[in-house]
C-alpha cells in the first residue's frame, strides 16, 4: 500500500492491473533473472572461460536422483495402504473358509455322534421313546437340521443404496437409508415366530434361542458371522398360515414401511426346505436340576 | 547431450541405488520435485531462448530445491507447513506453466 501510493506520482497513469501486481510479476519473471545477467555478461565480453560440461551434468545427475527416488517413494508408500487392506482381506476370507470348514466337520461329527447315540438307545423301548424326545426337542432348540415347508421373505437392499454402503460425510455417519438394518431383520424374525415358525435361519444360518443379530459397521451379523445382502429368511411351520400371519400382522405394515424406503422384499411359500443345524449351542452357566453339572 | 547423458545416468542410478530417504526428510521430497521441475524448465526456456548457462542453471536448481524445503521447514515449525507448502506449490507451478508457455512458444510458434 505504501509502495503503491508512493509510486503513484511518478506513473503517468496507475497501471489497471495494479491490484494484481504480484500475479503479473510472477508471470513476466517466470524465468530466472540469472540467465539474462549472464547473457549479458557474455555480451560484453566478462564472461570466464567456458566451463568444461561436468557441472550441467553434475546437476543433472541430481535432478535424476531426485525424480528416481521421489518416484520410487510414492511407489512404495501407495500401496502401503492397499496392501494392508488386501493382506486383511486375504486373512478374514482364509479364516472364514477355515470357520466354515470346521463348521461342516462339526456337522459330520454330530451326525455320527447322533446316528450312534440312536443305535445305542434304539436297543430298549424306553431307549427308542428317549430318542424320539431328543430329536423333537433337537429341532425345536435348532441343534439339529429339520425339513419341511416353509415360508421364505427375501429382502434385498434398495437400488440406489450402494453396494459399499454409502457414507454421508456431512453428518459424519452412515446412511442407512433404503439398506435392511439388524433392527429390521429383528422384527421381521420376531414376527416369524409369532406366525407360528417353528425353526427359523437366516442366509443358512439357524437361530436358536440365543442367536444375537445385531450389527457392526456396516454388516449385519447373525451369531457373529456376517451376512451380505440380499437375506433370505426361511421359517419352517405350516407356511400357509405364517405367511397370512405374517401379511396381515403387523411383519407385513413393517414390510411395507420397509418397501416405502426401497427395500425390495417377497414373501413365498415352499414345499420343503431343508436347514442346517446351528453351529453352537453353548451353555456355559445354565445346568440342568439334579444332574451333575457339564459344562458346554 | 552430456545433459542427457547426466539424467539419464541420474534416474538410473536412483532406480538401482533406491537411496532410503529418512524419515525427515520425506516430507519435503515433493517441493523438492517441484523446485527441481521448475529449474528444468527454466533451463529448457533459456536453452530455446539462447541465453542458458550451466552455471545459472545448477545453482538455481540447488538453491530453488533448499529454499523450498526450507520454507516447509520454517512452516512446519510454526505450524503452517501445510499452508507455506501449497504457497510454494503455486508459485513454482505458475512458474512451471509460464515456462513451459515459452517452450511450447518457440517450439511450435503458436
Amino acid at each position: 500500500m505504501i509502495g503503491m501510493s508512493a509510486r503513484a506520482p511518478y506513473g503517468a497513469t496507475a497501471r489497471p492491473d495494479a491490484s494484481m501486481s504480484l500475479l503479473t510479476n510472477m508471470m513476466d519473471h517466470s524465468l530466472d533473472e540469472g540467465y539474462a545477467e549472464a547473457a549479458a555478461r557474455r555480451a560484453t565480453g566478462h564472461a570466464p572461460p567456458s566451463r568444461p560440461g561436468w557441472v550441467l551434468a553434475a546437476g543433472l545427475v541430481m535432478i535424476g536422483l531426485l525424480l528416481a527416488t521421489a518416484a520410487l517413494q510414492v511407489r512404495d508408500r501407495a500401496p502401503a495402504a492397499a496392501q494392508a487392506r488386501d493382506a486383511l482381506t486375504a486373512e478374514i476370507e482364509q479364516r472364514t473358509a477355515t470357520a466354515d470348514r470346521l463348521e461342516a466337520d462339526l456337522q459330520e461329527l454330530r451326525a455320527s455322534v447322533a446316528a450312534a447315540r440312536d443305535d445305542a438307545l434304539g436297543l430298549t423301548s424306553t431307549g427308542s421313546e428317549l430318542a424320539a424326545t431328543l430329536t423333537g426337542l433337537e429341532a425345536v432348540t435348532g441343534a439339529g437340521a429339520v425339513q419341511g415347508p416353509a415360508l421364505v421373505v427375501h429382502l434385498e437392499d434398495a437400488d440406489d443404496a450402494g453396494t459399499e454402503g454409502r457414507t454421508d460425510l456431512r453428518a459424519g455417519q452412515s446412511s442407512t437409508e433404503g439398506r435392511v438394518t439388524d433392527r429390521d431383520l429383528q422384527t421381521i424374525v420376531n414376527e416369524v415366530w409369532a406366525a407360528g415358525a417353528e425353526a427359523v435361519a437366516i442366509n443358512g444360518q439357524r437361530l436358536t434361542s440365543l442367536s444375537a443379530i445385531r450389527s457392526a459397521g456396516e454388516a449385519i451379523l447373525v451369531d457373529f458371522r456376517p451376512l451380505s445382502p440380499p437375506y433370505d429368511l426361511i421359517a419352517v411351520g405350516d407356511s400357509q398360515t405364517m405367511q397370512s400371519r405374517l401379511i396381515d400382522g403387523f411383519g407385513g405394515s413393517y414390510l411395507q414401511v420397509l418397501r416405502n424406503y426401497g427395500i425390495d422384499y417377497t414373501v413365498k411359500t415352499r414345499d420343503s426346505v431343508r436347514l442346517p443345524a446351528a453351529a453352537g449351542l453353548p451353555v456355559r452357566y445354565a445346568t440342568v436340576p439334579g444332574q451333575p453339572g457339564q459344562s458346554s | 547431450m552430456i545433459a542427457a547423458i547426466g539424467l539419464v545416468v541420474g534416474i538410473i542410478a536412483g532406480l538401482f541405488l533406491e537411496p532410503t530417504v529418512p524419515q525427515w526428510l520425506q516430507p519435503y521430497l515433493p517441493i523438492a520435485v517441484v523446485a527441481a521441475l521448475d529449474a528444468v524448465f527454466g533451463g529448457l526456456r533459456s536453452l530455446l531462448d539462447g541465453i542458458f548457462d550451466d552455471k545459472v542453471f545448477v545453482v538455481s536448481f540447488v538453491a530453488n530445491v533448499l529454499v523450498a524445503a526450507l520454507i516447509v521447514y520454517l512452516g512446519d515449525q510454526l505450524g503452517v507447513g501445510s499452508q507455506l507448502s501449497t504457497g510454494v506449490v503455486v508459485v513454482l507451478g505458475i512458474r512451471i506453466f509460464s515456462n513451459a508457455a515459452a517452450i511450447r512458444r518457440h517450439l511450435f510458434r503458436a
